[in-house]
């Protein structure tokens, strides 16, 4: 077969570009996941999330999803959401936010690799995921 | 040390910073070693079909489906490598593709948005949500965000065709 050697040649230089990005990605994020401002970020999103129905007790899991993902951030999701017995109604709400905007970092930067915009998908998914959880939030009131 | 009790923050102990550092390039590694294993085949099973019938067939099949958010047929395929498996797999399938950056983007947009949908999906339902009802949304947003990225992306075009024809006329 002599379309053989240039796909995988193709395929060692697409695994090459991932690592790039996935492994320090990793590392910046474990060096710095323990810093007080990542602890205290709560406080000053607060009242963002309440424009879309959510508490301080979802920030953590929340803005795990939003920058790591739900598989990767499961453990802290599952976590934190049993401890502080999130509401059904939050649990959808947090649910909703990080179906349509989770992973942010990871997802765009490799769609960036292979010639994607990313400011474009960022936008798009953030703005998409603001207004329809702000929606549900008003259809869906508390009780 | 005893346990630290139920405090609101949560956390473990602070492990120093090369711990940490070890910890996060293991896990880097660990995590490409993952993804290449289904990457790499994906790509060159990809590459290798591109030029026969069964590709072309494929794509004639979708391509309906896929033109109402401005991509080709063959990015079905990719879609379901998102959807089953995770981005990485995508991402193998759509780089031998070659499609123009919109298209790109679009997938983007869309997979990053529903993808991996059985491992998340359960991850979803374990926090107590409805992982099944979040799953449909999330295909059914992932739509919504194509047409409005595709609709966005016809504006923008028009424009700028008419900043051109108004900076040439001048």
């Amino acid at each position: 077969m002599e379309g053989l050697l240039p796909a995988l040649l193709g395929a060692l230089q697409l695994s090459a570009k991932l690592i790039l990005i996935i492994v320090p990605l990793v590392t910046l994020f474990e060096v710095m996941r323990y810093l007080p401002v990542f602890r205290r970020a709560g406080n000053v999103v607060e009242p963002m999330m309440r424009g879309v129905g959510l508490t301080r007790d979802a920030a953590v899991p929340l803005f795990t999803g939003i920058f790591l993902g739900i598989a990767y951030g499961a453990g802290i999701i599952i976590r934190v959401a049993q401890q502080k017995g999130l509401p059904a109604r939050e649990l959808f709400l947090m649910g909703l936010f990080l179906a349509t905007c989770h992973s942010v970092i990871e997802d765009i930067l490799i769609f960036i690799v292979i010639g994607g915009n990313g400011l474009a998908i960022l936008v798009v998914r953030l703005g998409l995921a603001v207004f329809l959880t702000g929606l549900m939030a008003r259809v869906w009131k508390p009780v | 040390m005893s346990e630290p009790e139920t405090s609101a923050t949560a956390e473990e102990s602070i492990p120093d910073i090369p711990t940490r550092i070890r910890t996060g390039l293991s896990a880097g590694f660990r995590t490409s070693l993952k993804i290449i294993k289904v990457s790499v085949p994906l790509y060159v099973a990809v590459t290798l079909l591109k030029g026969t019938p069964a590709l072309d067939l494929l794509g004639k099949v979708f391509a309906p489906v896929m033109g109402i958010f401005g991509l080709p047929g063959e990015a079905a395929f990719a879609f379901v490598a998102a959807f089953l498996l995770n981005l990485y797999a995508a991402i193998a399938v759509i780089a031998p593709l070659h499609l123009a950056p919109f298209q790109v983007t679009q997938c983007g947009l869309m997979m990053g948005i529903a993808h991996n949908l059985v491992v998340e999906g359960g991850v979803l339902s374990t926090t107590g949500a409805r992982g099944g009802v979040l799953t449909l949304c999330r295909v059914a947003i992932a739509c919504v965000a194509g047409l409005l990225l595709r609709g966005l992306w016809s504006l923008w075009e028009v424009a700028s065709s008419w900043t051109m024809a108004l900076s040439g006329g001048s």
